[in-house]
């Protein structure tokens, strides 16, 4: 096999699993803080791709338009996530996680019928910035060159996840909330304001997802179902609520799907899965430390 | 009589009169000849991605069922309920039993998905039911699965999968890729190009095949890995939601600059119109219906009557299911009677004329007769806002489609 194409393939592989990684440290994020099995994280996603469709079709000019729809459209998910969990989830922390899945659930079905209001049921799409059209190649390696700005994205969300959690009061405190949220509670600190505010960021990064995936895709009713599944698989073989986990998981996914096309194009589908098999048969509590 | 039932009558009389004074025109005609209303009950997806079709197909229906209202069918009108299947065959099927056995339609019609299609078909066969199928394209349904109870108004992947392949064959290309998302039609189109590919050019190689599952948002990694075994041609088997991301994804990789590429319906306006710009010039592909093409009085009407009603120009689906409309209500005038039986019998090798000309309702196999356009996708000073597809050449329905000796052999016959 050519040896430049493995590795084309790779950093392909590797772009793909930063959308992944940014995705799944948000539902990750929200399980480890608030103990939330969010199954409406996919639909934020969604909404965060529709209203990077919407900003970036107001803006007119590509590149302009794309820049706003990135910085905006996670901003306005962020916002729908304020609501949703200030006037109803807010509520339910104490409920068991059966009743919370299918709470999330609900609020999926909803979400999908307003997206469905809102746009309608036609495609959208975002043109990328002709600048970011086309392949790169770089030490002959070619690459598509929006998936090299993907590339570079997922390592920033995951630095600034770190300083959020390690550099902040609050990510402290959100920190110490999945470890021990008891005795965050004990200690007096207003935990009902950290939840708050672990979930907007939970969902901002749903959006985040959302808003860069959407200039590769066809922005579309149902793509919350593909990623929700996704998202899920990775924060389990990456380990419940760990968000680096997130990211190892992430790493497994996107590689093993595109280098499997490499090698096994007629049935690389299934090697995503087939990791996935492997690493919870190894593991049963995923790769690194699950804080359930 | 007394006094009271008198006064009754009389009552009654004048709302007759008054009723019948200020009725449309079309209500004081003659007794209707059919008796009641016929009844059409419509099975398609109207959530999720392929809600696109759906909406476009009811579309269609509704703008024809409305123009042959205005006259009527033998004094009686197109009466239609739709159900959403929601691209699920389990539903569709629940959904059309439903209809049949409770709201007691005369005639099923509709779906986009092929599973759904042949799910119905089977039941329609049980009940002795005419079933129309408007937008999917499983060869199946009329080939090898089909019965006297289901027929197509559409295109199948026998006749894209020749047209395509005998396309394909006139250009110098011997090493061929094939990738097709996994479902019904992705195979069946995708196996009906190859079977075609090999019989006319017999020596052509199949260099690897690809397959992803239905909803795979992210195209790029499988294109990057087939364009790095670099075969000299690729065909890829998707629609609707799959469709428009391969084209996304062609755009980001520059694949079809690369890579001479061919997938039937790529040159769809419901594909290329959410596209814009974004989508890349140079798809080869076949479709049966252009708004713009043929550009015939017929056809202007049709497209202009359409865009009135509904904001947009119609696509393949809302042709397909406007035709349906005109079949049944042909069918019927044919038949004189709401009798199934009957309105199968006239329904055979009857022939309408549709915005693209006489198309005919094959009476071997209950597959439409009508013409294919292949073209490549391209940006056109026209329409700016999105592409079409150029170079256009029509392609005769009678060329392509199975012989009826090869539905009988299909069938077991």
């Amino acid at each position: 096999m050519d040896l430049s194409a493995l590795a084309s393939q790779l950093l392909v592989g590797l772009s793909r699993a930063m959308i992944l990684f940014i995705v799944s440290a948000g539902l990750s994020f929200v399980l480890g803080v608030l103990r939330v099995p969010n199954v409406f994280h996919g639909s934020l996603y969604m909404i965060g791709a529709f209203v990077a469709f919407t900003i970036a079709a107001w803006a007119g000019e590509p590149a302009l338009g794309l820049a706003l729809a990135i910085a905006a459209a996670p901003l306005v998910v962020a916002l729908v996530g304020l609501v949703v969990e200030r006037t109803l989830l807010s509520h339910l922390y104490q409920r068991e996680h059966l009743m919370l899945i299918l709470f999330t659930f609900g609020v999926m079905l909803i979400l999908n019928d307003v997206v469905k209001l809102v746009w309608g049921a036609d495609y959208r799409s975002i043109l990328p910035p002709a600048a970011l059209q086309g392949m790169a190649s770089a030490f002959g390696l070619a690459l598509p060159r929006y998936n090299a700005l993907l590339l570079g994205a997922g390592p920033v969300v995951a630095v600034a996840m770190w300083l959020f959690t390690h550099r902040t009061r609050v990510g402290t405190i959100a920190r110490a909330a999945a470890v021990d949220r008891e005795m965050v509670g004990v200690l007096g600190i207003d935990v009902s304001r950290v939840f708050a505010l672990a979930f907007v960021v939970g969902c901002y990064l749903a959006g985040l997802g959302g808003a860069l995936v959407a200039p590769t895709t066809s922005i579309s009713l149902g793509m919350d179902h593909t990623i929700i599944i996704e998202a899920f698989l990775i924060v389990t073989i990456g380990g419940l609520g760990n968000i680096w986990g997130a990211l190892v998981g992430s790493l497994l996914f996107g590689v093993t799907q595109s280098v499997g096309l490499l090698v096994w194009p007629q049935f690389a589908v299934v090697f995503p899965y087939l990791a996935t098999v492997i690493v919870l048969l190894a593991r049963p509590t995923g790769l690194l430390r699950s804080v359930w | 009589m007394t006094t009271g039932a008198r006064l009754l009558w009389a009552l009654l009389a004048a709302v007759a009169v008054v009723t019948v004074g200020v009725a449309p025109a079309s209500q004081s005609a003659p007794a209707p000849q059919l008796g009641r209303n016929i009844k059409v009950g419509v099975v398609d997806t109207y959530s999720g991605p392929p809600a696109v079709f759906g909406n476009d197909a009811l579309n269609g229906f509704r703008l024809a069922v409305n123009e042959i209202n205005r006259e009527g069918v033998l004094g009686a009108r197109i009466e239609f309920v739709t159900r959403d299947e929601r691209f699920s065959p389990e539903i569709g099927l629940s959904v059309a039993r439903e209809l049949v056995l409770q709201e007691r339609v005369d005639v099923l019609v509709g779906t986009i998905n092929s599973a759904t299609a042949l799910a119905i078909s089977a039941f329609a066969r049980d009940q002795r039911l005419p079933f129309i199928v408007w937008i999917s394209k499983s060869e199946a349904i009329t080939g090898a699965r089909g019965h006297r109870y289901v027929f197509s108004t559409g295109e199948n992947t026998a006749m894209a999968g020749k047209a395509l392949a005998e396309a394909m064959a006139r250009r110098p290309y011997s090493r061929f890729w094939l990738a097709a998302e996994d479902y019904e039609y992705g195979h069946a189109i995708t196996n009906s190009f190859w079977r075609f590919m090999k019989r006319i050019k017999p020596e052509v190689i199949l260099q690897g095949q690809t397959w992803w599952r239905t909803g795979e948002p992210d195209l790029v990694p499988y294109l990057t890995a087939i364009a790095s075994a670099r075969p000299e041609a690729v065909f890829f088997g998707t629609g609707g939601a799959g469709m428009t991301n391969v084209l996304r994804a062609m755009k980001t990789t520059g694949f079809s600059d690369r890579i001479p590429s061919m997938i039937h319906t790529a040159i769809d306006h419901a594909v290329l119109r959410p596209l814009g710009a974004g989508a890349p010039e140079g798809v080869m592909g076949t479709i049966d219906y252009l708004f713009y093409h043929p550009d015939t009085p017929a056809n202007r009407a049709f497209v202009q009557a359409f865009q009135t009603a509904y904001g947009g120009p119609p696509g393949f689906p809302a042709f397909h299911a406007y035709n349906t409309a005109y079949f049944i209500a042909q069918a019927y005038r044919k038949a004189g009677a709401l009798d199934r039986e009957k309105f199968i019998d006239a329904l055979e090798g009857l022939r309408i004329d549709s915005p693209v000309g006489r198309i005919e309702m094959r009476a071997c196999d209950h597959q439409v007769v009508l013409p294919l356009f292949l073209g490549v996708t391209r940006r056109s000073p026209r329409f700016p806002d999105f592409l079409v597809a150029t170079d256009i050449q029509t392609i005769r329905g009678e060329d392509v489609m199975p012989t009826c000796d090869d539905i009988r052999r299909a069938r077991g016959q």
